[in-house]
């Protein structure tokens, strides 16, 4: 797995102390050797999105995918252990954790792209992004039944439980997509963002 | 109802046949009920009409946490879909299951439901379906052996139906929560299932394995009632047609199913074509393991070999641990849990009896917050029958119970919380005489102890003896007769012998060494349950030797990864010239406590905290603000601080002194989020900077804080939210703290949470746990 993924998440930079940088790359193998991501996805003729962002880039797809990707209840009993032992190590695996998760989501896109090898994949967008709000989150795990086949829950107030859990929505079009919702514009933590205050910006 | 002749077939889905029908997803299909039942009677007529002898009513999700805002009760619901099915039933022999399922919502630690309201939800669902007049209660699809229990509990207590419980594993032979087979077969048999199986998940070739698995844990009749094989994420149809599954359903049976049926994606057609599968077949031997265990639901703890109990949790004769039960720190006794798992126990004996603590309300809340974070099956310790039995409700899993004796009076009481409970036990070979002289009269008191549990119904296999260790310097001849007394036990009765090992050597110098030697000697003997202190190395060297001896460590691997590659003496301290502030700025928890208890020989307790560990974090800490220290290395230099802190704390619990503490600090995540590991580093960082940090906890209702800061008088109130959608929470425990006659001083923060929108709350804004530690200083100092 990408180390460098794993460091951003937890804050550090990639010229930090090289025993802290090796210390992430224990903790990221010891969860890869652990836990592996498992995802469900369906694809829908068209479902129901609010928002300005979703529709434009659903614009010409023919088909909807949802995606839901997660590490499961083990990754969060694995946070739960290590935070009793050393929340250093715990913030590190909680980073690793969400790298891991997305790297899950690649997986299953590439699974998706294979299915349909005459389609052109949108990016993949998720709740809590943009103008595409998480009172989504019922509705996409109803739709792929995700409680049932990956335990994953949705709470009141729409975040999801287990904690490494990523839900997507993507396009599929029968010509080639350009990347139209990237970028801080589109982004919910674009106020509050200290890579951004710091006058950098994301890999997304 | 019996179970046990021959096959019992049951019905197939209803949730998949109803989409089939024209019933989208989400919404409440119990409705139904009320509005087609014309549809569901029709469609469990088909069931029976093709073999089915037990139907599931449409109650799955008829919960009240489910069907909140349908417009009908739960007992509406219930009664109409258990009426629905005896319509169907009318003039056949088949039975009418009222049908339960998750409740769709975690419980603790995974999600925010309570045990306790777990099992009222089930309650209510359990008499409203015994009520309305169902054969049997089914519980199924069950991920989380908690909530299992907690339905299982729910249904025995309240009703008198017999009950079938399945859960669905996955092709890891876990459930999502990590649960194994072994782990559900000895949990629910113990809690007294009529029938236990799986359900749902994968189709019966993938189940095929598991349900073997759960043959061999298990005396009670093994169901199967799997899908139609995997659902295909374009069309959503499921794999198998009903031939290819009954065919497949013939490896469960000769895998030891003999009740069986069909999950998701199954169809009448399914069912007949199994039923017809089975004519002729004859259910499978079942060869059960009776090999003792205990567990939780990711570990299974065999006793095939030599298992130690740590004995650490304990307040007898340990001041630190005393203050930590009087002062409800759970974190301290979890704390000490987790440096024992780590050390190599295999099972954590639990004792948190001492005066002045209410161990009938403290055992079940440490007990809940061990299981949170160790993975260790626990030995409940006591002898209130009370407390016991509160332990063993909120225990996760297949515990232990220590301890029962010969004494008829103490057998009568505990022993059926025991069998309720299905735990193993630990007697004590002594009764209203004391503890006998001889060898043989100590295994005499262990054979009446043993009778009496089998006439509980206790298995054999979870009856442990003490045969109890006396002290060698008062009493030289007895050490001789508890070896002869363990060798007996454990030869003759062939049951498990526990020992407290350390015992032998109270009141003698060098105390390690004798106990090392005693503790060889009655291993050799036959002891299998050393009750030891798992951190004294001596101690697990000669375990760990023992196991190569007896056999049981196979090839030597385990003696060998734990001494290959290490030097044979300990090697000399790290640096002779490392200080306390290196020590706690480069997150060295050892040698920054080590450090420390040598500088309070020459300074006081409160100095070493202002002059040196307060210093030395604030470097980090200015590091940190500068970029050239990230928030890892904030976190470890607040944890070696920690490692100081308590070093003062015991010096001070050992002086009778009360803790150095600067403030009180309340902090939660608020109602709804349930994200807190950002709330956790900020404590961690406070608590090292020697606040005291009331922790709420997550998702924590706003009306819980105000509460809890009016009671403990306290000045500053941490909140933490993650997402958009719990700002609202935020801002209404910020609006209800600030409304107090004397309000405390607010700090808020979290990824979405910015200074500009603190300041609109009136309250501090901390981005990160360094500025929560200023504002601190600023309100508190």
């Amino acid at each position: 797995m990408d180390i460098s993924e794993v460091l951003r998440y937890a804050g550090v930079a990639p010229d930090a102390d090289e025993s802290l940088v090796q210390r992430t790359e224990q903790i990221t193998q010891e969860l890869c050797n652990a836990i592996s991501p498992r995802w469900v996805w369906r694809v829908f003729p068209s479902i129901d999105l609010p928002g300005q962002t979703a529709q434009t880039m659903l614009t010409d797809c023919h088909s909807v995918c949802i995606l839901v990707c997660t590490l499961g209840a083990a990754f969060d009993a694995r946070l739960r252990a290590m935070q009793a032992r050393d929340m250093s190590d715990a913030l590190l695996l909680n980073a690793a954790g969400s790298a891991l998760v997305e790297e899950g989501c690649d997986a299953a896109q590439r699974e998706i792209a294979a299915r349909f090898p005459q389609a052109h994949l949108t990016d993949r967008f998720s709740p809590g992004y943009g103008d595409l709000p998480l009172s989504v989150q019922p509705m996409l795990c109803d739709l792929t039944d995700a409680q049932r086949r990956l335990g994953v829950h949705v709470t009141d107030t729409f975040l999801l439980n287990p904690v490494k859990t990523v839900t997507a929505v993507i396009g599929l079009s029968d010509r080639p997509q350009q990347a139209r919702i990237r970028g801080c514009a589109y982004c919910s933590l674009r106020e509050s963002c200290s890579l951004r205050k710091g006058g950098k910006r994301c890999a997304l | 109802m019996r179970f046990d002749r021959d096959f019992l077939i049951l019905d197939g889905a209803m949730g998949t046949v109803l989409q089939k029908r024209g019933l989208k997803p989400g919404g409440v299909p119990e409705v139904l009920n009320l509005t087609d039942p014309e549809m569901l009677i029709a469609i469990h007529r088909e069931y029976i009409d093709a073999g089915s002898r037990v139907i599931y009513a449409n109650t799955f999700g008829a919960n009240a946490h489910k069907i909140a805002g349908c417009g009908h009760s739960v007992e509406e619901l219930i009664t109409a879909g258990v009426h629905n099915a005896q319509k169907a039933a009318e003039g056949t022999d088949a039975k009418v299951a009222l049908d339960i399922g998750p409740l769709g919502e975690l419980l603790e630690p995974m999600g925010s439901l309570s045990f306790e309201d777990a099992y009222a939800l089930f309650a209510e669902m359990a008499v409203a379906g015994e009520k309305a007049g169902a054969d049997l209660a089914v519980i199924e699809t069950m991920t989380d052996l908690y909530e299992a229990k907690a339905a299982l509990l729910a249904v025995k207590e309240n009703t008198s139906l017999p009950v079938m419980v399945t859960m669905s594993f996955d092709d890891t032979g876990r459930t999502f929560t990590g649960c194994t087979v072994s782990a559900m077969a000895h949990t629910l048999e113990g809690l007294g299932a009529d029938a236990i199986g799986l359900n749902c998940s994968l189709g019966p070739d993938g189940v095929a394995p598991i349900v073997a698995e759960l043959s061999r844990c298990t005396r009670l009749p093994v169901i199967a009632k799997p899908n139609a094989g995997l659902p295909d994420p374009v069309d959503g149809s499921y794999s198998m047609g009903p031939e290819a599954f009954a065919q497949a359903m013939l490896a469960c049976v000769e895998a030891g199913a003999t009740i069986v049926g069909g999950c998701c994606g199954t169809s009448p057609e399914y069912i007949a074509a199994t039923a017809k599968a089975l004519q002729g077949a004859k259910p499978a031997t079942h060869i059960f393991d009776n090999t003792g265990c205990i567990c939780t639901p990711t570990r299974v703890c065999r006793l095939d070999g030599v298992r130690v109990i740590g004995e650490r949790i304990n307040p007898t004769g340990k001041k630190r641990f005393q203050q930590a039960l009087l002062e409800n720190d759970l974190d301290y006794i979890l704390q000490v849990a987790v440096e024992e798992e780590d050390a190599g126990a295999d099972i954590l004996d639990v004792n948190v009896g001492y005066p002045g603590v209410d161990e009938v309300a403290m055992l079940p809340r440490v007990i809940k917050k061990l299981q949170s974070a160790v993975t260790l099956p626990l030995q409940l310790d006591s002898s209130n029958a009370e407390a016991l039995e509160a332990g063993l409700r909120v225990y996760n899993g297949k515990a232990a119970v220590n301890s029962v004796n010969g004494e008829p009076e103490v057998l009568a009481k505990l022993l059926p919380i025991v069998r309720k409970y299905g735990a193993a036990v630990v007697g004590l070979t002594l009764d209203k005489g004391g503890i006998p002289q001889t060898s043989e009269a100590r295994v005499e008191i262990a054979k009446r102890i043993l009778d009496a549990c089998l006439a509980h119904n206790i298995p054999r296999e979870d009856v442990w003896i003490d045969c109890l260790t006396l002290t060698v310097s008062a009493q030289q001849e007895q050490a001789m007769e508890t070896l002869k007394a363990v060798r007996m036990v454990h030869s003759e009765l062939g049951l498990q012998t526990v020992l407290g090992v350390s015992n032998i050597s109270f009141g003698l110098p060098n105390r390690p060494f004798l106990n090392q030697a005693f503790l060889l000697q009655a291993l050799a003997a036959g002891l299998t349950l050393p009750i030891i202190n798992p951190n004294l190395r001596e101690l697990m060297d000669a375990v760990a030797a023992h196991r190569v001896l007896s056999g049981e460590d196979a090839q030597c691997t385990r003696y060998v990864d734990r001494f290959a590659g290490q030097p044979t003496v300990k090697a000399a301290v790290s640096e002779s010239s490392l200080t306390l502030d290196d020590a706690i700025v480069r997150g060295l928890k050892a040698d920054a406590a080590r450090l420390a208890k040598e500088a309070l020989a020459q300074q006081d307790e409160l100095s070493l905290v202002e002059q040196r560990l307060i210093p030395a974090l604030d470097k980090v800490g200015t590091d940190y603000e500068s970029g050239r220290a990230f928030l890892p290395q904030l976190l470890s230099a607040a944890q070696a601080a920690q490692s100081v802190f308590e070093v003062i704390r015991t010096s001070i619990a050992q002086k009778g002194g009360s803790p150095v503490k600067k403030g009180k600090i309340a902090i939660a995540t608020v109602q709804g989020d349930i994200h807190d590991i950002g709330k956790n580093i900020v404590k961690t960082v406070l608590a090292n900077y020697g606040y005291e940090v009331i922790d709420l906890g997550r998702d924590v209702a706003p009306e819980t804080v105000v509460q809890a800061v009016a009671e403990q008088g306290i000045r500053l109130v941490g909140l933490s939210a993650l997402m958009t959608t719990t700002l609202p929470a935020m801002e209404e425990t910020t609006r209800q703290l600030l409304a107090m006659p004397n309000p405390p001083a607010v700090m808020v923060g979290g990824a979405v949470v910015t200074a500009d929108y603190a300041e609109s709350l009136g309250a501090y804004y901390a981005h990160d746990a360094r500025q929560a530690v200023d504002v601190a200083r600023k309100v508190l100092e």
